[in-house]
């Protein structure tokens, strides 16, 4: 492997080495291992959520719901992480179901990945988040690692979720 | 429907007492004369004209319970068009927005045209006497705007939406003036619920005085992103003198004023944008008006269910409808002046969504707060009264008091009761010259 290049590396990436990613970075988000959540992203990382009524529209030109950079993405981390966060305290459990993971394609050392997610909140009442994910993976020498993340919401209106004060 | 006999509201002036009573956010009937006396009588915000660009524009949406098409027909008028269809009653929009020159109800294929003019009848030639020109889609029986903001009525007699407005005018001025050419509602709405009665939104949006708790993690990361929170920082208008008001605005619409907030993503290239955009609008409107436009931040209330919230690095605005005594629609969208380029625009817009919205910063832990107070009202039997007697009796309560929750319930209660209860404070004009005298003495 050392011998190969990152391009190389990419193109070797299979679907299941993908899920297995996926599957380990939604484990670390329902059992709230948030700090350890972030050491997946890159540090030029992006975590966005669409506007629900413009769901094809770039997050960062339009009122989205979410358009971190990785400063905020932090900020947001830290912020969950305090008892202070009201709205998760005490904190929502989360069941996060991916499934239909695809590699849509392979650029340099990056993957395009997409995937469908059905999240579980579930607090004072249950709520469940219906949508895609689509993912830019970088291959590092720590592994796969997340540049770009975007959570499509399939719901027109967030009724009854009110809120998205998990990580989605 | 006869007014409400119980009492809801009850102050006492002498003690500065004044408190809510809880089945206000609990009771069917209260919410039925609620819809009565008010959502059904005064002026209701329908939308901004910049959220209609070009003619034929149009957008789909609940106002007050009933479907409504708030659209620009051919020759670019702005219009409320009631969305149903004057045959059988579906209706003859279902996208939420658009652009488009006929709008046919695929039930029977009546066709309208922006205007809601009635332009197609199937086989009509079987109709023995279908006027076509008394069949067109109905508008609201009231329709006007003020500074670009669309209001629709619902009561044909209402009093003029400017005399409606009273002193929100001005507060809408401060909104609008911002822009040389328009404000512009940035595209993507919020829409999102809530487990807890509408006038809870309505009190949390106009509060200052919940920030320091509810917002706790919002300034403790501000902090670390190296701002400081206003009240304590010096500020880059170099002002001595700052107001801080809570502002009775007639007619239960009120605001807070104060200085502003500060903007938890900053760059200097930011500061250089933002720094230019003032400087241009000093000179369309001098240095006293610009600071009151664009160094405090002002939490706007317009009787009934209008919220318009300037922080300075985003305005937002959101209207609440009820849906049940605990439920409640809200809807959030985003307003920047038009003129000041995509990177100024996009920084506006990241920093709203650090604090706006079901995915923000800050709006889950208020609507947290406000699905607390309604699971607690389950106790009202025990428990029965709210306080709202911060700053009651005070010569100029602050943001930080109650002033502008009193008066929006003085209006409520007005309208769901009868009872009149005299205002407080000084007017908004009184309040800018006091600011006026401070600033020249100082």
């Amino acid at each position: 492997m050392t011998a190969m290049s990152v391009e190389g590396r990419a193109a070797t990436v299979t679907r299941a080495d993908v899920e297995d990613f996926l599957y380990r970075e939604a484990a670390l988000l329902d059992s709230w291992e948030l700090m350890q959540w972030l050491e997946l992203l890159t540090p030029d990382a992006v975590y966005e959520i669409p506007a629900p009524d413009r769901p094809n529209d770039d997050p960062g030109t339009t009122f989205s719901l979410i358009h971190d950079h990785r400063e905020m993405i932090d900020q947001r981390v830290i912020r969950l992480m305090k008892t202070t966060a009201h709205a998760e305290n005490p904190r929502s459990r989360t069941r996060r179901f991916i499934a239909n993971v695809r590699i849509d394609g392979v650029e340099g050392d990056e993957l395009m990945v997409a995937a469908n997610f059905m999240v579980s909140r579930i607090r004072r009442e249950q709520v469940t988040y219906v949508g895609r994910y689509e993912y830019v993976l970088v291959v590092t020498d720590d592994g796969l690692r997340i540049r770009h993340r975007k959570a499509i919401v399939d719901h027109f209106r967030l009724d009854p979720h009110g809120k998205i004060s998990i990580l989605l | 429907m006869a007014k409400l006999t119980g009492q809801f509201v009850r102050e006492d002036r002498e003690a500065g007492i004044f408190e809510v009573n809880r089945q206000a956010f609990l009771s069917e009937e209260v919410l039925a004369a609620e819809k009565a006396e008010f959502f059904d009588k005064v002026w209701l915000y329908l939308g901004h004209e910049s959220e209609l660009a070009k003619p034929n524009d149009f957008i789909a949406r609940q106002v007050g319970g009933r479907p409504i098409m708030f659209s620009r027909d051919k020759k670019g008028q702005i219009r409320a068009l009631i969305n149903t269809c004057r045959h059988r009653g579906a209706q003859v929009c279902r996208d939420d927005f658009g652009n488009a020159k006929i709008f046919t109800c695929f039930y029977h294929g009546w066709a309208y045209d922006t205007g809601g003019a009635l332009v197609s009848v199937p086989d009509g030639d079987a109709y023995a006497s279908l006027d076509r020109s008394t069949h067109g889609l109905v508008s609201p029986p009231q329709v006007d705007s003020y500074a670009g903001f669309w209001f629709l009525s619902y009561n044909p007699d209402v009093e003029p939406l400017a005399d409606y407005l009273a002193d929100a005018k001005a507060l809408l001025d401060l909104v609008a003036d911002q822009s040389e050419t328009s404000m512009s509602v940035v595209k993507g709405a919020h829409h999102y619920s809530m487990r807890a009665n509408w006038k809870l939104l309505m009190e949390n949006s106009c509060d200052g005085y919940h920030g320091m708790s509810v917002h706790q993690t919002y300034i403790e990361m501000m902090m670390s992103m190296g701002m400081v929170p206003s009240l304590l920082s010096q500020q880059e208008d170099g002002a001595s003198y700052r107001p801080d008001f809570g502002i009775d605005l007639g007619n239960g619409h009120a605001t807070t004023m104060f200085p502003e907030l500060g903007r938890p993503l900053m760059s200097e290239r930011s500061k250089e944008l933002v720094a230019a955009h003032r400087a241009r609008m000093v000179e369309r409107m001098g240095e006293d008006y610009t600071r009151r436009a664009l160094n405090t931040s002002r939490n706007t209330i317009v009787f009934p269910n209008l919220v318009i919230v300037d922080l300075n690095f985003g305005i937002q605005i959101r209207t609440m409808f009820p849906v049940a005594p605990d439920r409640t629609d809200i809807t959030g969208w985003q307003i920047t002046p038009d003129e000041v380029g995509d990177e100024l625009k996009g920084y506006r817009i990241d920093n709203a969504l650090t604090f706006w919205g079901p995915g923000g910063l800050a709006t889950p832990d208020d609507v947290e707060a406000l699905e607390q107070c309604q699971l607690g009202f389950a106790a009202s039997a025990e428990v029965p009264w709210s306080d709202i007697s911060k700053g009651f009796g005070k010569e100029r309560p602050s943001t930080m008091d109650e002033l502008q929750m009193r008066t929006f319930w003085r209006q409520w209660n007005r309208c769901v009761t009868g009872e009149d209860l005299p205002g407080e404070g000084y007017s908004y004009d009184e309040l800018m010259q006091h600011v006026a005298a401070k600033v020249a003495a100082s």
